[in-house]
C-alpha cells in the first residue's frame, strides 16, 4: 500500500507534520498510541525478532513456526517492504472466537497461545475464558489481513479489535442461525414460520380485508397482508459482518480523541461459521480459492477505478466535498486552458462509455479520479477506496477531507464449504496487494498447486511453506537493478502478507 | 537496550551441522538434542562487550536444506559476519564448504568477516574430518577457524565474540563504511550525530511508519 497515499503523506509532512518526528502523531497531537507497533501475535516474535524482521536490505520472510497456533493447519508468511516505510504496515490476526448467547463474548485461542492471548485481550471487560459450551453459544473461525497506509496505527487497531466487533453482532442471532430449519423471523418475538410454509403469500382478498383496516381481536395471530421477502440465514451473517466493519470504523473515529491512531487500512477477512466461509473485503487485498486446479475468485478490489461511478455520483450530489478544487467528471487526460470551447471526450457518473462535451471553465479543475491502474488516485491522494480509518486524511495543502469518499462497507462473498469435497491441495489464498501486484491469479494457482504436489502431505508446515514460496516469488531477489522475480520482472517492493488456508479441514470439523 | 554498535551475523552451512544449536547455546545457554529443521530464517540477539563497548549481535540462523537454498542466499546481504559451519562427523558437510563459500562471497559484501566452524567437537569418536583439514581450508580461504561443540558449549562464546572482534578491528582500521547499513553494522543511538536524529540509521528508533 505504501505508494498509494504518497501525496497524503507529503501533505502531512508539509502541513500538520512540519517539524515533527514521526507519523504516529499525524493527528498533530501528543496522544498515546492505541496499540504500539507489532507483528501478528501468532508469529510469537520477541522484540529482537521484530527488530530483525524490519530489515529492508535482506527482507527476511517471516513464517509461522508453531503450526498449531492457527486453526486448520493454516499457513502464513510475510515480508516487509523494500524501504518505503520503516514498519511493515500490513497486519494480520487469526482467532477462534466463541460467542456466548446474549451475555458477553469470549475468545478461545488455540491451545498454546491461550495465556498470551488472554493477557493481551484489549478490553477484558466481560471477556472471560471458559471451555467451549456450544449449547450456550457459537464458535467462529476468523482470519484477517489489514494493509495500512500513512502509518501503521489503524491497521494495528483493526487487527486487535475487529473480531470483537464481529462477535458483538452475533449474540442476538445465535438461536436463529442454529435453527436452520426455520427461516429467520422478520420481526423478533413473533411466531417463526417453518421454511416449508407458504402461508406468507396471502390472497388478494385477505390483503384487501386487511387493507381496509378492520382490526382483529387481540387473540388472533398477527395477519400479514403483503408478500414478504424470505431472508436466508447467511444474509444475517453478511449483515453482521457489514455492521462489524462499520462499528470498527466508528470506533477508530471515536478513539481519535483519546489516542493517536495513524492512517487507515484495508481489511480482508474470512469467517467460518456453521459450514460456510464468508469472505469480507474492503480494499485491494484479494482472496481466491484454489480447488481441483481451478480458481474461484472470492473478492474484488475497491479502487478509484472500480468505484469510479460511486465516487463521481457522491461528488455530483455533494459538490462541496470537492472544495472547489476538483471536478467529478472524468476526462482521458488533464484538460488544458486553451481547449475551453472545444469538444472533448468525458464520462459522468452514469456512464461506462464515453461521449463528447464542450469544455467549460469548470472542467479545468483537477479530476476527482485521476491516473490509471495502480496509479489511480481519489483527489490525487489515495489509491484505495474502501477500508477503515483515514478520518484525518486530507488533500495535500488543503482542508478537503478524503474520508467522505471512502467506504468501510465490505463486499461479502459466501462459499459453502461443506457442500464441496476438498483434497489436501485445495486452499483459500488471502494476500495483500503486495502479492497480487506482481503475480497473476494463474501464477499463484500454478505456484501453489505445484508446491503442494511436491510437498509431503503429512508435513505440518506444508501450507506455511507454500505461503513462504508465494512471498518469495513476489518479493524476488535483489539484483543490481532492484528486486527481481521470474522473467526479470520487477518484484514487489511493498509489504507482502499471505495466508494459505487448507479447505479439507473445514470438511473435517463439520 | 543501548549499544555502541549492532553487528548483523548470518549462520550458514549444510542441514544438521548444528547452526540452530550454536545460536541457542550462545543466546540461551541451552542445548537442543532433537533436530528442529529450520524452514526459513530464525533470529537471535545478544549483547557482548568488546573494548569496553556494548555491542549487540543480531544473528540470522538460516535453513541448510537444499530446497531453501535460494531463500537462504537472499539473506547474505547486509551481514557483517558469517559463521560457516560444518560437522566434523560428516565429511560431506566439509566437502560442501566451497559451494557455501562461493555463495557467500557472491551474495555478501566483500568485507564480511567469515568464521569457519567445525562443530560437534564433543563427538571425537565419530570424527571424520581432522582439525588440521579445517585449519588448512581456513588458511587457504582467509577465514578464521574454530572447533566448537554446541552441546558442551566449548568455544561457542569464543566463536561469536572473536568474529565480533575481527569486525570491530576492521571498523577501527576504517575498512567498513559504517554509514552504509548494507555492511551489516549500525551505530547505536548514543553515537548518532546531534541534530540529525535517526539520520542514516533509519532503523527502529525512528517514530512511526511513513510512506
Ligand atoms: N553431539 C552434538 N550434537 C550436536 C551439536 N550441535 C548440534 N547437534 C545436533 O545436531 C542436530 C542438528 O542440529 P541443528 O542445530 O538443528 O542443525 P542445523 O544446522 O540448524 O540444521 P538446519 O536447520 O536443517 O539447517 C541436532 O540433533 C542437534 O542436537 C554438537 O555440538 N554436538
Ligand atoms: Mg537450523
Amino acid at each position: 500500500m505504501f505508494t498509494r497515499v504518497k501525496s497524503a503523506v507529503v501533505s502531512f509532512m508539509g502541513g500538520i507534520m512540519a517539524g515533527s518526528s514521526g507519523l504516529e502523531h499525524v493527528n498533530g497531537s501528543d496522544l498515546p498510541v492505541r496499540f504500539s507497533y507489532t507483528r501478528p501475535e501468532f508469529l510469537g516474535l520477541s522484540p529482537d525478532e521484530i527488530e530483525c524482521s524490519a530489515d529492508h536490505i535482506a527482507r527476511p520472510i517471516l513464517i509461522l513456526k508453531e503450526t498449531q497456533r492457527l486453526p486448520w493447519s493454516t499457513g502464513y508468511a510475510e515480508v516487509i517492504n523494500a524501504g518505503k516505510s520503516t514498519h511493515n504496515e500490513d497486519q494480520a490476526s487469526c482467532e477462534v472466537v466463541f460467542v456466548k448467547k446474549k451475555s458477553g463474548v469470549q475468545s478461545t485461542p488455540n491451545k498454546n497461545s491461550s495465556s498470551k492471548r488472554r493477557s493481551s485481550l484489549p478490553n477484558a471487560e466481560g471477556l472471560q475464558l471458559k471451555d467451549n459450551q456450544e449449547v450456550d453459544g457459537i464458535t467462529f473461525h476468523y482470519w484477517a489481513l489489514f494493509d495500512g497506509h500513512a502509518g501503521a496505527g489503524a491497521a494495528v487497531v483493526a487487527s486487535k479489535l475487529l473480531h470483537h466487533h464481529i462477535a458483538e453482532q452475533i449474540p442476538d442471532i445465535i438461536d436463529i442461525l442454529k435453527n436452520s430449519a426455520v427461516l429467520p423471523p422478520t420481526c423478533l418475538g413473533e411466531e417463526p414460520e417453518s421454511t416449508s410454509s407458504n402461508s406468507r403469500t396471502l390472497t388478494r382478498a385477505a390483503s384487501l380485508r386487511g387493507g381496509s383496516g378492520a382490526p382483529g381481536s387481540p387473540s388472533t395471530p398477527p395477519t400479514r397482508f403483503f408478500t414478504e421477502k424470505k431472508i436466508p440465514h447467511e444474509c444475517l451473517v453478511i449483515g453482521a459482518l457489514e455492521n462489524a466493519f462499520k462499528e470498527m470504523d466508528l470506533r477508530i473515529e471515536r478513539e481519535r480523541s483519546t489516542y493517536s491512531i495513524s492512517g487507515g487500512c484495508t481489511a480482508l477477512i474470512v469467517v467460518y461459521l456453521l459450514g460456510k466461509l464468508y469472505v469480507a473485503n474492503a480494499g485491494d487485498s484479494r482472496a481466491i480459492i484454489i480447488r481441483n486446479g481451478e480458481i474461484i475468485p472470492m473478492s474484488s478490489e475497491f479502487t478509484p477505478e472500480t468505484e469510479r461511478q460511486r465516487l463521481q455520483y457522491l461528488a455530483f450530489l455533494q459538490p462541496h466535498l470537492l472544495g472547489n478544487e476538483f471536478t467529478h467528471l472524468e476526462f482521458p487526460r488533464r484538460v488544458q486552458r486553451k481547449e475551453v470551447g472545444k469538444m472533448m471526450l468525458y464520462r459522468d457518473f452514469n456512464m461506462t462509455g464515453w461521449a463528447y462535451k464542450t469544455i467549460e471553465e469548470n472542467d479545468l479543475k483537477f479530476p476527482l479520479i485521476y491516473g490509471e491502474g495502480k496509479k489511480a488516485r481519489v483527489m490525487a491522494t489515495i489509491g484505495v477506496t474502501r477500508g477503515l480509518g483515514d478520518h484525518d486524511l486530507k488533500v495535500h495543502d488543503s482542508n478537503i477531507y478524503i474520508k467522505p469518499f471512502l467506504s468501510s462497507v465490505p463486499e461479502v462473498r459466501v462459499y459453502d464449504l461443506v457442500q464441496h469435497e476438498h483434497s489436501a491441495d485445495d486452499v483459500l489464498v488471502l494476500a495483500t496487494d503486495g502479492l497480487w501486484d506482481v503475480l497473476f491469479n494463474e501464477e499463484v494457482l500454478e505456484a501453489v498447486t505445484s508446491f503442494l504436489a511436491n510437498c509431503d502431505p503429512d508435513d505440518p508446515h506444508r501450507y506455511t511453506l507454500a505461503a513462504q514460496d508465494l512471498v518469495m516469488r513476489a518479493r524476488g531477489v535483489l539484483k543490481d537493478r532492484g528486486w527481481r522475480i521470474s522473467n526479470d520482472r520487477l518484484g514487489s517492493g511493498d509489504d507482502i502478507s499471505v495466508y494459505v488456508i487448507p479447505l479439507e479441514h473445514g470438511n473435517r470439523v463439520s | 537496550m543501548a549499544y555502541a554498535y549492532l553487528f548483523k551475523y548470518i549462520i550458514i552451512g549444510d542441514t544438521g551441522v548444528g547452526k540452530s544449536c550454536l545460536l541457542l547455546q550462545f543466546t540461551d545457554k541451552r542445548f537442543q538434542p532433537v533436530h528442529d529443521l529450520t524452514i526459513g530464517v530464525e533470529f537471535g540477539a545478544r549483547m557482548i562487550t568488546i573494548d569496553g563497548k556494548q555491542i549487540k549481535l543480531q544473528i540470522w540462523d538460516t535453513a541448510g536444506q537444499e530446497s531453501f537454498r535460494s531463500i537462504t542466499r537472499s539473506y547474505y546481504r547486509g551481514a557483517a559476519g558469517a559463521l560457516l559451519v560444518y560437522d566434523i562427523t560428516r565429511r560431506d558437510t566439509f566437502n560442501h564448504l566451497t559451494t557455501w563459500l562461493e555463495d557467500a562471497r557472491q551474495h555478501s559484501n566483500s568485507n564480511m568477516v567469515i568464521m569457519l566452524i567445525a562443530n560437534k567437537s564433543d563427538l571425537e569418536s565419530r570424527r571424520e574430518v581432522k582439525k588440521e583439514e579445517g585449519e588448512a581450508f581456513a588458511r587457504e580461504h582467509g577465514l578464521i577457524f574454530m572447533e566448537t561443540s554446541a552441546k558442551t558449549a566449548s568455544n561457542v562464546e569464543e566463536a561469536f565474540i572473536n568474529t565480533a572482534k575481527e569486525i570491530y578491528e576492521k571498523i577501527q582500521e576504517g575498512v567498513f563504511d559504517i554509514n552504509n547499513e548494507a555492511n551489516g553494522i549500525k551505530i547505536g543511538p548514543q553515537h548518532s550525530t546531534p541534530g540529525s536524529p535517526g539520520s542514516h540509521l533509519g532503523g527502529q528508533q525512528a517514530g512511526g511508519g511513513c510512506c
